[in-house]
């Protein structure tokens, strides 16, 4: 089944989130006039009662803890990993009341490093997502918990009976030491079970290519601190790679540091690495093997099965040569495993020292398309009679052709563990709900392995359980997560350094030490070339930047952050060269058919300047069928076209222009500037004009205290968007829609430029991030009507929200267009408990901007007072500075000249944007270094 | 044909505009009085609570410290509720009337908070920090009432936005010596602190020949 957006001039103009509950009053019917006179009338007397302060603050709730120690506890910070592809990453979660309100990195976790990403930020929002399930279900309708214990002893004695016949459990993947342990247990106990995984977004082939090239399942960690010249076969070590805080961080500092890698990306479709890379060679699939059998053979790798040829490949490899230990090759999804193999082939080589191989980090590595496949294929012979479906969504994300939804009807007794009541939850008689990860225990290993453990930061719903809890039960021991995980560790451990070991984990995040890199020789025969792909259109099946797989599709913060190439919101499209659309004469938004294997889909079509010819990327995790409205019908299902196996490429894909259009909503329009007056680019060691302080006709502002400012290095920035969902968790920052979006009523208070460069068929991309620019001489204040904007003893352009009457006159009057509206009342869906205390809701009608977390300053203030002492330098760190993986957001004190960001000032890169117009902005800019490509103006 | 209007129509018409117009400003007076009183700040009415609690009792007659309840009030914004055990603590052994403590006793069983109902609750855009006001020399009762005579807690200051800015515009008025934050029926300060080296108060600074003091900057206390 295919869902696809509905066209643009039908009768429901646009899918509507849950939030806003935007009032849609149509006009043409005489009846529907009259009402809404009505409501003008009745919106008027609630304005004007709306001008009161709320009667409720009266007897507002003041909670006290029933323990002195839960005082600390309900506004403590927990360390803690929430985990992506099943490989964690470290964070430290704020709460308030008990609540979790925020998500940081952990500056101690190898993964994170102090960063944190979009899908870590929104962690609060999918814990506090009224449409998660909370009751244990039996074909749909509640029951009470007593019945499903029952039902797994009942399951158990039928089991035991049979050795575990016709038992399969489906999990993720699995890095958890605890949950393997389990899973070990159960199919010790019940000899004839199977353990399967499932990740639609598992690289099998990275598996694959490590096994032929040395024989065992390892994984390739780059350190791209150390690389001179990397190569990137698809990869996408900044964006969508395991561990991309880290590689995003070593590369920046690297940068920063004057050792700048060379990047070369050689991707279809561009990815953030792609976008960042020095050099970026557009490659379709059918070309990828080629090329790094010629980079291989230039290299004199030994052991080459073919040869390949590519006209990029001699200076590719010469660069790789000169780099020699310092080279490294890199494979990343959507690459064959005869490309992966060449790559370790390569590196083997160079003898890089830049990469280190590292036992896998999943409990059981396998090929998660197989291992599925081998399910569907058992369960539609009807050899299963048991299926417990722990933490996945195979109905929705397994491939079509699988015909998993069927066979799963085959199954009598299938229980499905999951966070919400998607598409599979729907297939099963059973449903458990899952506890978030934000509120159980467990553990976990990072992209290099090393291990943490999963502590709860809220309190459990009373009828979740986790994965261990149903095993534990099935096996009629059940234990207490908690518990299974200290049993893990105690065994790891030993009794006597438990005691002192568990809470120095919980507190620092990280429960141990990443393993010793391998020494693996290359394995005889390593090379096994692939059949070059033939006929038609190549269908390249990629994780959607927002969405990623779709599990994060019920996410309305995900949802609305523009993609970060594409700016697509709440949707996806199928994204192919220019030259190929027009080669088909088809323009952006044309409605497509797109079929592959017998079955097809409707989508929209988008040229991708840099996109490779000849191929189509299909986002996945679109068109969600069920989970709840935020991700229902968003977009288009890729995994109707997806082969059987779960391959990234598939060839053969033809298209059909429906002579339809089908509306996808950007905001690549929306608050743009003039290139040439936002972006500027310094070639390596060169520095920008300084110009002199422009003289004003208003008077200087005294800051006798401190002034607040801010650079950013957008050298460093690579686009991941972190920073924009990092102040929207913050700020209580409202989603508002699809529909809006399309109005160009996003309420983002910071947004992500990106800027092409160059030629369409392969330009560089450049990211600018614009919050507020907080201008000295800022055009809004003079013109406000009210005084509701104004200037601040500390430089700081505050609003006045009760002051405000909504003419938007400060935001037609701003230059950098960073100042947004509510044009409706956000208010009931963001107070929630998710929202941040600290930061008033804004009412409709009322201007709101970045405020420089002024929050932030205010605590940090106060703290310092309270401690009778100065503020320190970086002691105030804004949202999105510290989300940044690169660390591209200096923030503080302009008096201080010793200030990071003072420095940060007087760096030769240093410019203001707009700087022309003597705004004298707070908010500047590090000029981009240009790449060997280009020369700088 | 009869006349329409009466001979009195003139008069009538007259009353009924003066009568009118005096309404309408009686209305407008009225309203005035009504958002400045004490009523519509709700001083003075005390809000239901989990426990009947008297700060008479406790702080009046059994002269407790401000902070032994209230333990946040230096060191964070919020001054802190009692946690149950605290109660619990004494009332373990004086004063166990079982069915009055049922709410702490509950909250110490299922790890509950108790919920007690603000009376000195600021707007959301406000943001008050206790911690820092204490550490000013700003005392309880300044905000607060003489709290130690309240059998039952109430509002005793409007906490309106004039009344923030009345102390920030001339907070040498209100402050308290080091020692005597805490202390009940303080007698006006002879000696007045002088403001700490760090506080806003150090940064008073000229815009257009006027002197302006960051206490009463927007951005001061507004989120």
């Amino acid at each position: 089944m295919s869902a696809r957006l509905p066209p643009r001039h039908g009768p429901d103009p646009a899918p509507e989130p849950p939030q806003p509950a935007a009032l849609r009053i149509g006009l043409h019917n005489p009846a529907e006039r009259r009402d809404a006179l009505k409501l003008m009338g009745a919106s008027l007397a609630l304005a004007a009662l709306a001008g009161c302060d709320d009667p409720d603050e009266f007897g507002h709730p003041l909670h006290a803890p029933a323990r002195a120690s839960d005082a600390e506890a309900s506004a403590a910070d927990y360390a803690t990993v929430l985990e992506l592809d099943g490989l964690s990453r470290g964070v430290i979660v704020r709460t308030r009341n008990g609540h979790p309100i925020k998500v940081e990195g952990n500056p101690q976790h190898p993964a994170s490093l102090g960063a944190t990403d979009i899908f870590a930020e929104a962690a609060v929002l999918s814990l506090h997502d009224p449409n998660r399930s909370r009751r244990i279900r039996r074909d749909g309708r509640p029951v009470p918990a007593a019945m499903l214990d029952e039902a797994l002893a009942m399951t158990r004695a039928e089991l035991q009976a049979r050795g575990g016949r016709g038992l399969r459990i489906l999990t993720g993947p699995v890095s958890s030491p605890t949950l393997a342990r389990m899973l070990g247990a159960v199919l010790a106990a019940f000899p004839e079970a199977r353990w399967h995984q499932h990740d639609p977004l598992a690289d099998d082939a990275a598996l694959e290519g490590a096994l032929r090239a040395f024989g065992k399942p390892v994984v390739l960690v780059p350190d791209l601190g150390l690389a001179r010249t990397v190569l990137c076969l698809g990869a996408d070590p900044l964006g969508h790679m395991p561990g991309h805080l880290r590689h995003a961080r070593d590369w920046a500092a690297a940068r920063a540091g004057g050792r700048a890698p060379r990047l070369i990306a050689a991707e279809a479709a561009p990815s953030l690495t792609g976008a960042r890379a020095d050099r970026r060679i557009p490659l379709g699939p059918a070309e990828a093997e080629s090329f790094a059998r010629a980079v291989a053979t230039m290299l004199g790798v030994e052991g080459l099965a073919a040869g390949g040829s590519h006209p990029a490949a001699a200076d590719v490899a010469a660069s790789l040569r000169e780099a020699g230990t310092e080279g490294l090759v890199m494979a990343g999804t959507g690459q064959d495993a005869a490309t992966h193999a060449l790559a370790h082939a390569i590196n083997a080589r160079l003898g890089s020292m830049a990469r280190r191989l590292l036992p896998h980090p999943l409990a059981r590595p396998e090929p998660m398309g197989a291992s599925l496949a081998a399910l569907a294929a058992e369960m539609a012979a009807g050899e299963v009679t048991h299926l417990l479906i722990l933490g996945a969504n195979p109905a929705y994300d397994a491939p079509a052709a699988l015909g998993f939804g069927a066979a799963l009807r085959r199954v009598p007794f299938s229980l499905h563990l999951g966070y919400r009541q998607d598409e599979t939850a729907r297939l099963c008689p059973w449903h458990v709900p899952l506890p978030h990860p934000l509120e159980s225990w467990g553990d976990s290993r990072a992209f290099d392995g090393t291990p943490a453990i999963r502590q709860p930061a809220t309190a459990l719903p009373s009828e979740a359980r986790g994965e261990v809890e149903v095993l534990s039960a099935l096996l009629g021991r059940p234990v207490a997560a908690r518990e299974a995980v200290e049993e893990t560790w105690r065994v790891e451990w030993g009794e006597d350094d438990f005691s002192e070991r568990w809470p120095a984990a919980l507190e620092a995040g990280v429960a141990g030490e990443a393993p010793d890199a391998l020494d693996l020789p290359l394995s005889a025969g390593w090379d096994r070339p692939t059949a070059p792909l033939q006929g038609g259109l190549a269908a390249i099946f990629s994780p959607d930047p927002g969405v990623r797989g779709g599990a994060e599709a019920h996410e309305a913060w995900l949802q609305e952050m523009p993609r970060p190439l594409t700016k697509i919101v709440w949707g996806n499209a199928a994204l192919m060269a220019p030259a190929t659309a027009a080669g088909l004469g088809l323009s952006s938004g044309d409605e497509v058919e797109l079929s592959l294997g017998g079955r097809s889909i409707l989508a929209p079509v988008w040229p991708m300047p840099g996109h490779a010819p000849g191929c189509v990327t299909l986002p996945l995790g679109g068109g969600r069928r069920a989970g709840g409205p935020v991700g229902e019908g968003r977009g288009f299902d890729a995994y109707a076209l997806r082969p059987a196996d779960g391959t990234w490429v598939a060839q053969g894909l033809s298209l059909r222009a429906t002579g339809r259009k089908l509306e996808v909503v950007t905001t690549d329009s929306h608050h743009r500037l003039d290139p040439g007056d936002a972006i500027r680019t310094v070639a390596p060691g060169g520095s920008l004009p300084q110009p002199e302080r422009d003289a004003s006709l208003y008077r200087d502002w005294p800051y006798p205290g401190h002034a607040w400012g801010m650079a950013i290095d957008i050298d460093a920035c690579i686009g991941c968007n972190a920073c924009a969902l990092a102040c929207q968790a913050e700020n209580n920052v409202p989603v508002v829609g699809p529909l809006a979006v399309s109005q160009g009523r996003e309420m983002h208070w910071l947004r992500v430029d990106r800027y092409h460069h160059g030629p369409e068929d392969n330009p560089e991309a450049s990211f600018q991030p614009v919050p507020c620019m907080h201008c000295e001489q800022a055009p809004c204040e003079p013109v406000c009507p009210v005084n509701a904007t104004l200037h601040d003893h500390e430089g700081l352009n505050v609003m006045v929200y009760p002051r405000c009457i909504g003419t938007r006159t400060c935001s037609n009057n701003c230059p950098y267009k960073v100042r947004r509206f509510n044009w409706s009342d956000h208010r009931r869906f963001l107070d929630t408990p998710a929202r941040n205390p600290d930061v008033s809701l804004r009412p409709r009608g009322v201007m709101e901007k970045c405020t420089y977390c002024i929050h932030r300053i205010t605590t940090a203030r106060s703290t310092a007072s309270t401690e009778g002492r100065a503020l320190r330098d970086g002691e105030v760190e804004t949202a999105c500075q510290r989300a940044c993986p690169t660390r591209a957001i200096t923030f503080g004190d302009l008096n201080d000249p010793e200030s990071a960001i003072s420095r940060a000032r007087r760096d030769g890169r240093h410019y203001a944007m707009l700087g022309h117009l003597g705004t004298r902005p707070r908010t500047t800019y590090l000029a981009r270094i240009a790449t060997d490509a280009e020369d700088a103006p | 044909m009869a006349q329409i209007f009466s001979t009195r129509a003139d008069a009538r018409l007259r009353l009924v505009l003066i009568v009118g117009a005096a309404l309408i400003l009686l209305i407008g007076a009225a309203a005035f009085a009504y958002v400045r009183s004490g009523n519509a700040w709700a001083i003075g009415r005390p809000a239901e609570q989990p426990v009947p609690f008297s700060h008479a009792v406790h702080a009046g007659g059994l002269g407790l410290d401000c902070r032994f309840c209230h333990a946040g009030v230096e060191r964070t914004a919020e001054a802190g509720m009692p946690s149950a055990e605290t109660c619990l603590g004494c009332h373990e052994r004086v004063w166990n009337v079982t069915a009055q403590f049922a709410p702490l006793r509950a909250a110490i069983a299922q790890g509950t908070a108790v919920e007690w109902s603000s009376v000195s609750r600021l707007p959301d855009h406000a943001r008050f920090d206790h911690a820092a006001h204490t550490q000013a020399g700003v005392g309880c009762e300044t905000c607060h009432g003489k709290v130690e005579e309240m059998p039952r807690t109430v509002k005793a200051e409007s906490l309106s936005m004039s009344f923030c800015l009345d102390c920030h515009r001339d907070p040498l008025a209100n402050q308290q010596p080091a020692g005597a934050v805490f202390a009940r029926d303080a007698p006006p300060a002879a000696e007045l602190q002088a403001m700490r080296p760090h506080g806003l108060q150090a940064q008073r600074y000229e815009h257009y020949g006027i002197e302006v003091s960051p206490l009463t900057r927007c951005s001061t206390c507004h989120q």
